[in-house]
Order: structure tokens, then sequence, then C-alpha cells
């Protein structure tokens, strides 16, 4: 879902990355006020985890392919969707200039699609489920499909306003395509590698939520 | 759980995750699949033909050094060796932003 230069004018891009900037201010404060010494190894292996999945494109058939957003996979780990929104600047900064995957311009608009939106949806999403009782592999495996479709319906909107896509092709095409990549991609990858971790290490995915529900309902 | 308990189990878990990612990464170049993205694809059906060959042949704003997950004239090689390069940069990146930051 990396955006590319050509597909979105330049005042329009900036305007995205003024967007995305209080978000990645925010990540790194999180990192700040959040991380300590113990989870800087786990902030490092999600991040190489998650650029070398992002290369293994998966065939969903129709002649398309799909790979993995995982900001919904780092929040769930880390407990933030900040987390999320780190570790996907992280990356998005190494692939766009690097590897030419994804615009630089549009950069800002990548990170909020991928970082931002599938983050705190899926995060989020993940939350309420989770707190309705719902299985933790269920509730990772709904947040991260719903966080990934969501961002998928902004870029569609984004490329409409910035005349690239027509308005209902462009979010059919786009929700039609990662409806089946956030099932496969990034839905049951999630599930599973939660699931791993709950098994290996339960004390590693942060569940504070679950006990303070009055601090959750306030926040 | 002390802290240096679960100091030692993390970095545990940073071995596995090196080493999983690693593994991704030397396979994805023989795995992964040539099909357009979704978002390429949804490019493709929606998007006047003239109009995205055109947009297509705009250069990056920004050259990169492996354009592509490639190095040129050197195949499977190649990209085997720049992914894994990517992932050790960012896995570089990652600890060392972490380290900078961390309360």
């Amino acid at each position: 879902m990396h955006i590319p230069d050509s597909f979105m004018p330049l005042s329009q891009a900036l305007i995205y990355w003024v967007a995305a900037l209080p978000f990645i201010l925010m990540s790194v404060r999180w990192a700040r006020n959040e991380l300590d010494e113990t989870k800087v190894p786990i902030l490092a292996a999600l991040a190489a985890g998650i650029f070398a999945i992002q290369a293994l494109n998966i065939p969903i058939g129709m002649g398309t392919s799909g790979h993995m957003v995982g900001a919904a996979l780092v929040a769930i780990i880390l407990g933030s969707p900040l987390a999320g929104v780190l570790v996907l600047t992280l990356v998005l900064l190494v692939q766009g200039f690097v590897f030419a995957d994804g615009g630089i311009t549009v950069m800002g608009a990548n990170i909020l699609n991928m970082g931002v939106i599938s983050g705190f949806v899926g995060y989020y999403t993940f939350v309420v489920l989770r707190k309705s009782r719902i299985s933790i592999a269920a509730s990772a495996f709904v947040g991260a499909w719903l966080g990934l479709l969501v961002s998928a319906l902004a870029t569609a909107v984004e490329l409409y306003l910035a005349g690239t896509f027509p308005l209902v092709p462009g979010l059919t095409a786009m929700g039609l395509y990662h409806l089946i990549i956030g099932f496969v991609g990034e839905g049951i990858i999630t599930a599973v590698v939660i699931t791993a971790i709950q098994k290996s290490r339960p004390d590693l995915i942060d569940n504070s939520f679950l006990s303070s529900e009055a601090k959750g309902a306030a926040a | 759980m002390s802290d240096t308990m679960s100091g030692n189990q993390n970095m545990k878990f940073l071995y596995a995750g090196i080493a999983i990612a690693l593994l991704i990464s030397v396979l994805a170049p023989f795995l992964a699949s040539s099909d357009p993205d979704g978002l390429e694809s949804a490019a493709m059906d929606i998007v006047d033909e003239a109009k995205l060959t055109a947009m297509e042949e705009v250069a990056p704003a920004v050259e990169s050094p492996m354009p592509d997950y490639a190095i040129e004239g050197m195949g499977k090689t190649g990209e085997v060796a720049a992914i894994v390069a990517g992932t050790l940069i960012v896995l570089v990146i990652g600890f060392a932003f972490g380290k900078l930051t961390k309360k």
C-alpha cells in the first residue's frame, strides 16, 4: 500500500506530513516515557521482523498480492498504538530512502495510513474486543484486519483528493483487495504471532487495559 | 520477574526475532509473489492507461541505492543481499533509537 511520489501532488503530500508529524513526535515521547531498558530488544526485534515480513508479498488471486503492515501487531505487544507508529516510521524511512518503496514526499501519507490509521484502528479494536472477553487470538485477528482495511480506504480517499483515483471505483478496488490482504496477510499472521508469544512469553504482551477498566474508559 | 531476568528473556526474544527476520529476508526473493500489490492493482483497474504510464515514468524524488529491493546485475543473490541489508539496517536503527530515547 506504499504510495509512490508520482501519485500525489507535492502540495497535498506536504499536508499529510503536517498531519503525521504530531503522531511521530508523540511516538518519540511514548518511547521516552514508556520504553525501558528491557523493552529495547523487543522494539528492535519487532522493527526488523516487520521490515522483513513486508518484503514477503502473498498472492491473493486476481493477479494481485499484498503484504503485512504490522502496526497493529506492534501496538498490541507494546501496549500502545504509538509503538506501531514508531516502528512503521522507522521501516518506511528505510524502505523509502534505501529501496524506493514508497515515495519520500508522500512518506507522511504512508506513515499516516500504515502507521497511524492501521495502528490506532487495529489496537483499539483489539482492546474493545478483549474487554468484551473475546479471545486474544480472535481480537488480534479482527483488529489487525480492520486496521488494514480502514487504512486502505483512507488511502483511496487521499488518492481521490489527489486527483489520481476516481472516488467510488477507488474505494471499491482498494477495499476489495485489502479485504483479502487484511484477512490473510494481516489478520492471520497477527493472530498467529500473538498466540505464539502468548504461549511462550505471556508476560510480554501488555494487557494492563484489562485491569485498569476505569482509567481505560476515561482515556 | 526481576528486571535482569526479563532483560535476559528479552535478549532471547531479540535473538529469536533476528533469526526469524533473517530467515524471511533470505526466503522472500524466492517466495514473494511478483504480482502487483493491492494499490498497484487498483491503479491498473481504475486509472486511465496513458495517465498511469506517465505517472510511472516520473522519477522518484530521491534516488535510492537499491531500488525495488535489488542490486543491479546481481539477480536473486542481489535481492537476498538487499533485503538482508535492509533488515539489519532497521534492526540497528531500532536498537540505537531505543537506547537513545528510553526513559
